[in-house]
């Protein structure tokens, strides 16, 4: 497509303003983290005090933990259940079960805050009749799972569509048994979907904060939740600029790690295909 | 000999069906019957306590009532108010607007993603994609970092008249606004930048050859194709946006309610469950009666472009 040096002008002018509007915000934050005074928005001077503070806060770094354990805990349960619906759908679609893709989807469509509500009135209710599942890191983990399952069978469902359906005629001619195929096929073949399915499964668990808040109890405060209630007790503040920046900066190494990975990669591929080798 | 041979082979294939409905049950249904438990049975117990009266502490009992809808329209002990037919307006206005808005910025975006050497569109859509990976808090305080009242934005709009002096752009409608576009551009960007990179461009030169040019070159040959990514991106905005807690939570108070703060405030500071039920249950109206509509938009123009949902 050869755009005309106009069009390319134009589009350029109106780009890189976007990615201002993207990035400001973000680097506001990252400066203020760094500034000396406590109350003004006014930058005053440079100042490392609010991340020394910081790690000296047990509250931040009990809700860290807790973010961790809720987030490894509910991910793994979630890549299991998704990974077996994901190749279940997968394998099994024949049966044209719509209501099947309805309700693998609904966690999806569901407003996060009805989804919230929804969660915490039916764990107050089973609470009150069973006396288990008070509100705390269990259910604010089963809540996480129901949304983590619809995005791990995506993954590892989409995964499988690229694969050659011959592989399980393959399989089933040469008397594998289902358990056979799932574990000597189905597992090695999605791999990489499975731990995609994971590591996207932790993030949005770790990310999460609607349905956390309504889920949570009063001993079970992850970091987005400390995060809000600081900002909604205190409004604009260096210390929550402070842990801010630091998310932030997890973000930029996560993105530059995928960045590299996906590079070493390529460059891995390389040398089979050296007539690619051009540029 | 056949009838023998039938019944073999009906054998066989009741072995073959049983197998399969054994791996079925083992493979789906416990990510189903956890969905099912976990959110299907909650919201439907949600959708029916909308119908029951609210007691002292905000816990619901029998009788069923349609008070909560009474309410939910205005209607309360102090006579009838406009109140959340306002707040209703604003949601829908705000998701509206949302989306327009995206579709302004991310329409000529996708263009120059496109437009640029193949090696640098990754890198320029993950720049796009990368600050929606930090948290939405996070994402949101940004805005109220940038908007409060001793800000150069601030003073901008201070001494221009547009707020009084010593105020802050926030608690505004404005500040929704551009929380709302902040946090779901890369949602309108990605489908559209997916369709404007499969653009057929033979189709294009076609028209160039019949001398269309300019605007008619563009409606003609270029928007038809982007139609599909379009409407994804629409669904993928304005759904959530028309459903956001966080974004009127901390940009907007009590002042500037959404529907989703509404909701909110009738689980935490005063308890009314059937109330703040039936305000849910009109949240899910809307959003699957959207859903549903873009839906058919989608289908109608024939492209698999449903699969997003």
């Amino acid at each position: 497509m050869n755009f005309s040096r106009s069009l390319r002008t134009y589009l350029a002018l109106h780009s890189w303003p976007v990615f201002l509007f993207l990035y400001a915000p973000l680097a506001i934050i990252v400066l203020f983290s760094f500034n000396r005074s406590p109350v003004s928005v006014q930058f005053t001077g440079f100042s490392t005090a609010w991340y020394t503070s910081l790690f000296h806060n047990q509250d931040i770094l009990a809700a860290l933990g807790r973010s961790l354990e809720l987030g490894i805990g509910s991910a793994s349960l979630g890549t299991v259940l998704g990974t077996l619906l994901g190749y279940g759908v997968y394998r099994y679609r024949a049966a044209g079960l719509a209501w099947l893709g309805l309700l693998v989807y609904l966690p999806i469509i569901m407003p996060s805050i009805v989804f919230g509500i929804s969660e915490m009135i039916f764990f107050t209710y089973v609470h009150q009749f069973t006396g288990f599942l008070s509100a705390g890191l269990l259910t604010m983990g089963v809540a996480h799972v129901t949304f983590q399952i619809p995005y791990v069978a995506l993954v590892v469902y989409s995964r499988l569509v690229g694969l050659d359906r011959h592989l399980f005629d393959a399989a089933q001619d040469l008397y594998a048994n289902p358990w056979k195929i799932f574990f000597h096929l189905v597992l090695p073949v999605t791999r990489p979907a499975v731990v995609a399915g994971f590591l996207l499964a932790f993030t949005l668990s770790f990310d999460d904060f609607v349905i956390s808040f309504f889920t949570s109890g009063p001993d079970s405060m992850t970091l987005p939740l400390y995060i809000y209630g600081a900002v909604a007790k205190k409004g604009v503040s260096p210390e929550i600029n402070a842990v801010a920046s630091l998310m932030i900066g997890m973000v930029l190494v996560a993105a530059i790690t995928n960045l590299l990975v996906s590079r070493s990669k390529e460059q891995a591929q390389r040398p089979s295909r050296p007539w690619l080798r051009s540029h | 000999m056949a009838s023998s041979l039938g019944t073999t082979e009906r054998a066989h294939s009741g072995r073959r069906s049983e197998r399969f409905a054994l791996g079925f049950v083992l493979t789906v249904a416990p990510g189903a019957l956890w969905i099912i438990l976990f959110l299907l049975a909650p919201s439907i117990l949600v959708i029916a306590m909308a119908f029951l009266s609210n007691g002292d502490y905000g816990s619901p009992h029998l009788p069923m009532t349609l008070d909560a809808f009474r309410r939910v329209l205005g209607f309360s002990v102090l006579g009838w108010s406009n109140g959340n037919l306002k707040t209703l307006w604003r949601s829908l206005v705000q998701s509206a607007t949302a989306a327009v808005a995206t579709i302004l910025v991310a329409y000529p975006l996708a263009f120059f993603i496109v437009s640029r050497r193949s090696y640098l569109r990754p890198l320029l859509l993950l720049m796009v994609i990368l600050p929606s990976w930090t948290n939405q808090v996070i994402r949101t305080y940004a805005w109220m970092e940038l908007l409060a009242p001793d800000t150069s934005l601030s003073h901008l709009a201070q001494e221009s008249g547009l707020i009084a002096p010593h105020m802050g752009l926030f608690p505004s409608d404005f500040a929704i606004f551009l929380g709302l576009i902040y946090n779901y551009l890369p949602y309108m960007v990605l489908p559209l930048y997916a369709a404007v990179e499969k653009l057929d461009w033979t189709i294009v030169e076609v028209g160039r050859d019949l001398y269309a040019s300019g605007y008619r070159l563009f409606w003609h040959t270029v928007f038809p194709q982007t139609l599909p990514g379009l409407l994804a991106g629409i669904i993928l905005v304005a759904i959530p946006a028309f459903g956001d807690f966080v974004v009127p939570q901390l940009l907007g108070g009590n002042k500037f309610l959404m529907l989703g703060n509404l909701i909110a405030n009738q689980f935490t500071s005063t308890p009314d469950w059937p109330y703040g039920a039936a305000l849910a249950l009109v949240m899910l109206c809307f959003t699957f009666a959207g859903l549903f509509v873009f839906r058919r938009v989608a289908r109608r123009l024939g492209r698999g472009e449903g699969q997003i949902l």
